[in-house]
């Protein structure tokens, strides 16, 4: 048996012996996604709104029934002036209020345009935000399907927002990039960091360091179990988000896979960088929570957009790799792109893994 | 040949703390030599330079030869090296922790039981117990095992037996006497004097300095006081007392007795010494010359005696 299938040996037979471990590593990633999915989903349903509706007309109950029926927007009320849609606000806890203008069918007939109005609350601007896109969307097909029953082939409305791949802002095809990542972050570059740092930590690292056996080796050998593990969990959180979320990849499955064995293969070699700077396992996870796992979640884009971010943190952002991960993720699964489309992000990744690489060999063998 | 050449070694932790002060030792090819000194004395600190493991802030170390600062890879092949903390892997069983070893030695188990044998035969039957699980005195012979898997010519022991139980110890060094009698040179560290008589040389090593280098037979027929031994019921009373005592002597609790070094002429001094202890109503058992063992030899090198 050689040097390097031996190592993989020992690290398996850690694993494996360390059932807690194990089991929460495989258990977390189902978890998050069904966490996110479910509870944390920006998704808002039956959300109360008012329609003061000034016309009733055809048209204009046709547009109510299609945002009651979108399962958005539960209408609770029809005021007659604005003054009432304030006391809505105020008292019956609507989210949001349309007001349709008098004569709306003869508008659309004539002027083939309307103005409608949506006044929100924006006491949580994340709701409204959401709400907004939901009413823009549901107009949106009402005109559509307004202009193809009048069969006007170019007299239409001007809808100008217009929402490509992800139409209902479903929030699940945000979350399960997002979700991916920190999962590939936690499992390979977490504890392989902490597994290199035991070593160092119990002395067994010394122990290897005076055999003949090459350094590359004993990288490679705490790499290589956690990404296989890293690659159970991502395929696993995969399944559920197309099943349970009916997540579309519009990419090509290879693609996605081939994709996530190359950030593995980065975040790992983040691991080994980390832990080759850290003396303790405490030291390794400390400095990977900081210096890692908060950067995924803060600077990524996975939460929050990073074009409005100060532009100091949009420069921070470029070296990590979870930035470019997520965009190349979102890529090939929301847009269906291919490796054309996202070899510069593959590069990327590859050199920051080559130089993390190299860099904690040449620190592994430090002597003072 | 001399197996080890170390000249002028210096190391200081963070430029404060001063661990070694220049070192001058040779270990000669097949001897057993002992590193003896307490705790702090910068035993650990020497072994992990000479293990490639550290580097020396100066001085020249050779190890058959070869510059351990260099040719650090060449001498990692015919180094065996047992660290003064438990290193091997705790979750694998005791013949998974030595296939390991064995492989990344390019060496195998087989090649080497003639070495092993004796350790062998004693940890074998535990062979499929996890080495975390095993005795103190287990986990010794089994980093023994493992340390010695590739045939090395010179082996280091960094306080092979701290923690270890007595029978253990004495079985530790009997299986030490047959490693050695495959001409492997042996270099072993120990905070237990007793142990010291068990090697060829040692040298006393305190606050990172040698204060000497010697066959334990000549560190003890070098000994200059006389050395007596009783027993106290209230030994700390005791020592208090000694406090006051107008002779020049050393004295120091050794277990449950008192330890008295006298550098005077013992027909006048001991009827004195006995006359002091009844004044000062000490009572305590017959006081006994005896032979010094290499603990007391210590002590009188690093401690003077009162009313020097």
């Amino acid at each position: 048996m050689n040097a390097l299938s031996m190592i993989l040996k020992k690290e398996f037979i850690h694993i494996i012996r360390d059932t807690i471990t194990l089991s929460l590593v495989l258990a977390m990633p189902i978890a998050l996604v069904l966490l996110f999915g479910f509870t944390i989903s920006t998704d808002i349903r039956n959300a109360k709104i008012s329609v003061l509706d000034q016309s009733k007309d055809t048209q204009s109950k046709y547009l109510i029934d299609r945002l009651s029926a979108s399962g958005y927007f539960q209408v609770i009320s029809y005021p007659n002036n604005e003054m009432e849609i304030d006391y809505d606000f105020k008292n019956k806890d609507i989210k949001l209020a349309l007001i349709i203008p008098p004569n709306f069918e003869g508008s659309l007939s004539k002027e083939h345009s309307a103005t409608l109005q949506v006044i929100n609350d924006v006491s949580d601007l994340n709701v409204a935000s959401i709400l907004n896109n939901y009413v823009r969307a549901v107009v949106q097909r009402f005109t559509s399907d307004y202009n193809d029953e009048i069969k006007q082939g170019d007299g239409n409305f001007d809808i100008t927002v217009k929402m490509l791949y992800n139409p209902e802002s479903n929030s699940v095809y945000m979350f399960v990039p997002g979700i991916i990542t920190l999962i590939m972050v936690l499992v390979t570059a977490l504890l392989s960091s902490i597994t290199l740092a035991r070593e160092k930590e119990t002395g067994t690292m010394r122990m290897l360091l005076i055999t003949p056996v090459k350094k590359l080796y004993i990288i490679i050998g705490k790499v290589i179990p956690y990404m296989i593990i890293s690659f159970i969990s991502t395929i696993a959180i995969l399944v559920i988000s197309v099943t349970v979320f009916k997540m579309p990849i519009n990419g090509s499955l290879l693609m996605l896979l081939f994709l996530c064995i190359i950030f593995m293969l980065t975040a790992a070699s983040f691991g080994m960088l980390i832990s080759s700077i850290s003396r303790t396992q405490v030291d390794a996870m400390m400095i990977t929570m900081m210096g890692l796992f908060l950067p995924t979640v803060l600077l990524s884009g996975f939460l929050f957009p990073l074009n409005s971010m100060p532009m100091v943190f949009q420069v921070l952002a470029n070296i990590f790799p979870a930035k470019w991960f997520i965009l190349a993720i979102k890529d090939v699964m929301i847009k269906g792109s291919g490796f054309f489309d996202i070899w510069f992000y593959l590069l990327i990744l590859f050199i920051m893994a080559v130089v993390f690489i190299i860099f904690s060999i040449s620190r592994l063998d430090k002597r003072n | 040949m001399s197996a080890i050449n170390i000249r002028g070694v210096n190391k200081t932790y963070d430029g404060k703390v001063v661990a070694l002060k220049d070192i001058h030792l040779e270990v000669e090819e097949g001897e057993v030599f002992g590193l003896v000194g307490p705790d702090g004395a910068g035993k650990s600190t020497l072994f992990n330079i000479l293990t490639t493991l550290l580097l020396p802030d100066a001085g020249d170390i050779r190890i058959f030869q070869m510059d351990v600062i260099q040719d650090y890879k060449a001498v990692r092949q015919i180094i065996g090296y047992l660290p003064g903390t438990f290193s091997l892997y705790p979750d694998l069983s005791v013949q998974e922790n030595l296939d390991f070893f064995a492989v990344m030695y390019k060496s195998s188990i087989e090649e080497n039981m003639n070495i092993i044998e004796p350790i062998w035969k004693q940890i074998s039957p535990f062979k499929d117990r996890k080495a975390g699980k095993l005795s103190g005195g287990m986990k010794q012979k089994l980093a023994l095992c493992c340390a010695l898997i590739h045939r090395p010519r010179i082996l280091f022991l960094d306080e092979p037996t701290t923690g270890v139980d007595p029978v253990s110890r004495k079985e530790f060094w009997d299986i030490l006497k047959s490693i050695r009698q495959h001409g492997i040179t042996v270099v072993v560290s120990t905070p237990y004097m007793d142990e010291a008589t068990r090697c060829d040389r040692i040298a006393l090593i305190q606050n990172g300095e040698i204060i000497g280098v010697n066959p334990p037979q000549t560190i003890i027929q070098n000994f200059k006081g006389h050395l007596y031994t009783f027993k106290s019921d209230d030994i700390f009373s005791l020592l208090q007392v000694m406090e006051q005592c107008p002779l020049r002597c050393n004295y120091y609790p050794y277990g449950e007795h008192c330890h008295v070094a006298f550098y005077e002429d013992m027909e006048t001094a001991m009827p004195q010494f006995e006359r002091f202890l009844e004044e000062h109503q000490q009572p305590h058992s017959k006081i006994t010359a005896i032979q010094p063992s290499v603990e007391d030899c210590f002590i009188e090198i690093v401690k003077e005696p009162i009313n020097n």
